[in-house]
């Protein structure tokens, strides 16, 4: 066990490793001329130009700027802007000289909108999605179970920022029955952020319901031939308890690793969602950013969304060995 | 559904591995598995529909410039003369212009829906191919070499499928335009052909990883089979073994995962246009198109739903075909 952790820890510490160094060549050694790219073509003046090529140290080699970088994140580092010493704590993704911040710094204000977004649609994906997925399974073969899954066929293979964009124009925009998407924070009243995110919820969550249905169908259909099912209901256990106590325990395994990746894709890459609804969350940061060529942002919030992703990757890898053994073996 | 129909495998079984099958001129000897499977698509109903809406989606790109030379417009025209001073357009549908114009610009719809057909499949077929054939080379190659190669290819497999792709491929666009000399310095069709190269650059680079480690895995329980043991044995060259031995009993995953893959990177394609990341001025596309029309829904409906309707059409005739293709080639029903 604890050498098949070592195994993937080490596996998913070199993806991060390679995930920094790409980002960084991608940003830094790629383009002729970062400076210029990080300084836009619009109202870049001299001085700030060199204010940039001065803090990012380009003028040495790329091995000593990719240290620095580095270091930044875990020790922090300074930037000069304009004669004023800027300071970047600890996790440090760079300095956006667009719009004087750190990349931190613009990345944490974002977070909480994206958290809330892929929070409440968790919720509905693991109960509504789960449910009617357990619910085919039960029946399987029968005309409901035919209809509802052509029926989630069908309906996940229309794009998804199809689906999103016609729900916001004409049920919340032209005919307003759904309330229009707008992200106010929690602590300033509970009651509008709901309402803002009531929307994107149901739109995101009921869309990727359909996905979370097949699966737990599909795992639920063979859970229910196993013979410790067969057990279960010749000891004359109630047909509710033997399927969500005996079946949904261990047929929700494989929904749970899908879900834990999900999740981790979400929290980075919630884009079209955010764009859609007006949240702005990480995936509009990096929409906006675009618009002004603020690279240090873009790279950061690419950096983080990695992170996370593999992160979750190891845990769900990890999680899934404790408690199915066979994939250790593997 | 009509999958699995008894009458299919009757080939199969009418002859033993072991004897010597007596073949006449005329009567078709036994089918192999790729005829059985497009066998079994002839007779899906909804797969001979997705296929007729396809083919209809290619005829319409391909024959885009003679379609609009019959309606008599082009995409590029400006008619000021049928908006109003607020952009508006004041006509719906006329003998020119049969899907109405544009607002703002006045160009003709007809004409821009047509040729925003083309850059969909361009891309969707031209990433399909690349990263089919990427995907396919890494994973014959990983599973056959063994060894540090697998390692090094298994490893980049991994590193390719944990990175955020949406992500990547936003970020891709800013850096290869500036690579190129800056979005300023560049012409506007410079700057669209080099976001066409660029979207089909990102598409098939997160596409290969997938296949590749399917073709991998299937390759590491065929090579120790024995017609491949025996194909070393008399001497064949390892890349006439790879590709003579072990390519053709790679049909199925490899026509699946094409088949998957297309309906994924139409969307792909649409939506990045769509976020203002894809496809770009002067040439029309549909996911730029829907852009420009949510400013102008309520007022010209149908400059949204022409392209809308078009993508969500293509799409989901892809999608449903993709998987009428996955259940034909699935040997687990054919029984």
């Amino acid at each position: 066990m604890l050498y098949f952790v070592a195994r993937r820890l080490f596996s998913a510490l070199s993806v991060v490793l390679a995930t920094l160094v790409v980002t960084f060549a991608l940003f830094f050694i790629a383009p002729t001329d970062p400076a210029a790219a990080i300084c836009g073509e619009r109202n870049c003046t001299q001085e700030r130009y060199n204010d940039i090529r001065e803090n990012l140290h380009l003028d040495r080699p790329k091995v000593q700027q990719f240290a620095e970088y580095t270091a930044g994140i875990f020790a922090g580092r300074t930037f000069e802007t304009s004669g004023v010493v800027q300071d970047c704590k600890a996790p440090c993704l760079g300095f956006s000289f667009k719009s004087n911040r750190p990349v931190t710094e613009m990345l944490a204000s974002r977070i909480p909108v994206t958290v809330s977004l892929v929070a409440g649609y968790s919720v509905l994906v693991l109960t509504i999605g789960v449910f009617v997925g357990s619910m085919a399974a039960k029946r399987r073969g029968t005309t409901a179970d035919r209809v509802l899954m052509s029926s989630t066929l069908v309906l996940s293979s229309i794009p998804y920022y199809i689906v999103a964009l016609m729900i916001s124009l004409y049920l919340t925009i032209l005919y307003p029955i759904l309330p229009r998407g707008g992200y106010t924070p929690l602590s300033e009243s509970p009651g509008k952020w709901f309402a803002g995110l009531l929307t994107p919820w149901l739109v995101l969550g009921i869309y990727s319901c359909t996905q979370y249905a097949r699966y737990s169908r599909g795992s639920m259909v063979e859970t229910l031939s196993e013979d410790y099912i067969r057990t279960a209901r010749a000891k004359g256990l109630s047909d509710r308890v033997v399927t969500y106590k005996h079946a949904l325990r261990s047929g929700l395994i494989p929904v749970v690793t899908i879900f834990g990746l999900d999740i981790a894709g979400s929290l980075g890459g919630a884009i079209f969602t955010e764009r859609i609804f007006d949240l702005p969350g990480l995936g509009n940061l990096v929409l906006s950013s675009l618009t002004t060529y603020d690279l240090p942002v873009i790279m950061g919030v690419v950096l983080v969304s990695s992170v996370i992703l593999v992160t979750m990757n190891f845990v769900v890898d990890v999680a899934y060995s404790v408690i199915d053994p066979r994939v250790r073996l593997s | 559904m009509s999958i699995g129909s008894p009458d299919s495998t009757v080939g199969v079984e009418d002859h033993p591995a072991s004897a010597e099958p007596v073949r006449s001129a005329t009567v078709a000897h036994g089918k192999s598995p790729t005829r059985i499977a497009i066998d079994r698509l002839r007779k899906d109903k909804v797969a001979i529909v997705c296929v007729t809406v396809v083919v209809f989606f290619i005829l319409v790109a391909a024959l885009a410039p003679l379609l609009t030379k019959l309606e008599g417009s082009d995409i590029s025209t400006f008619n000021a003369d049928l908006v109003d001073e607020y952009g508006y357009p004041t006509i719906i549908a006329n003998a020119q212009h049969w899907f109405g114009v544009e607002p703002k610009t006045g160009r003709d719809n007809f004409a821009r829906w047509v040729y925003g057909a083309r850059p969909s499949l361009a891309v969707a077929f031209v990433a399909t191919l690349v990263g089919t054939i990427v995907g396919v080379v890494m994973g014959l190659l990983a599973g056959f070499l063994g060894g540090w190669v697998d390692r090094i290819i298994s490893w980049v497999i991994d590193f390719v499928l944990s990175l955020p792709y949406l992500l990547f491929a936003i970020a891709m666009v800013p850096i290869v335009e500036s690579l190129r000399g800056g979005s300023f310095n560049l012409s506007p069709s410079e700057q669209a052909s080099t976001r066409f190269l660029v979207l089909i650059f990102v598409l098939s680079f997160f596409g290969w990883a997938g296949l590749a480690r399917i073709i991998r895995g299937e390759v590491l329980s065929l090579r120790e089979r024995e017609f491949v043991l025996a194909a070393k044995a008399i001497g064949v060259p390892t890349h006439q073994v790879l590709f003579k031995e072990l390519l053709p009993n790679l049909v199925a995953p490899i026509v699946i995962s094409a088949s998957l893959s297309l309906p994924a990177y139409v969307t792909a394609e649409a939506g990045l246009s769509f976020l203002g990341v894809g496809l770009i001025e002067p040439i029309p596309s549909w996911g730029q198109t829907i852009a420009n029309a949510t400013n102008w829904f309520k007022a010209d409906p149908l400059y949204l739903w022409l392209p809308v309707l078009g993508i969500t059409v293509l799409v989901l005739a892809l999608a449903l075909l993709g998987d009428a293709v996955r259940d034909a080639f699935d040997p687990k029903t054919r029984r």
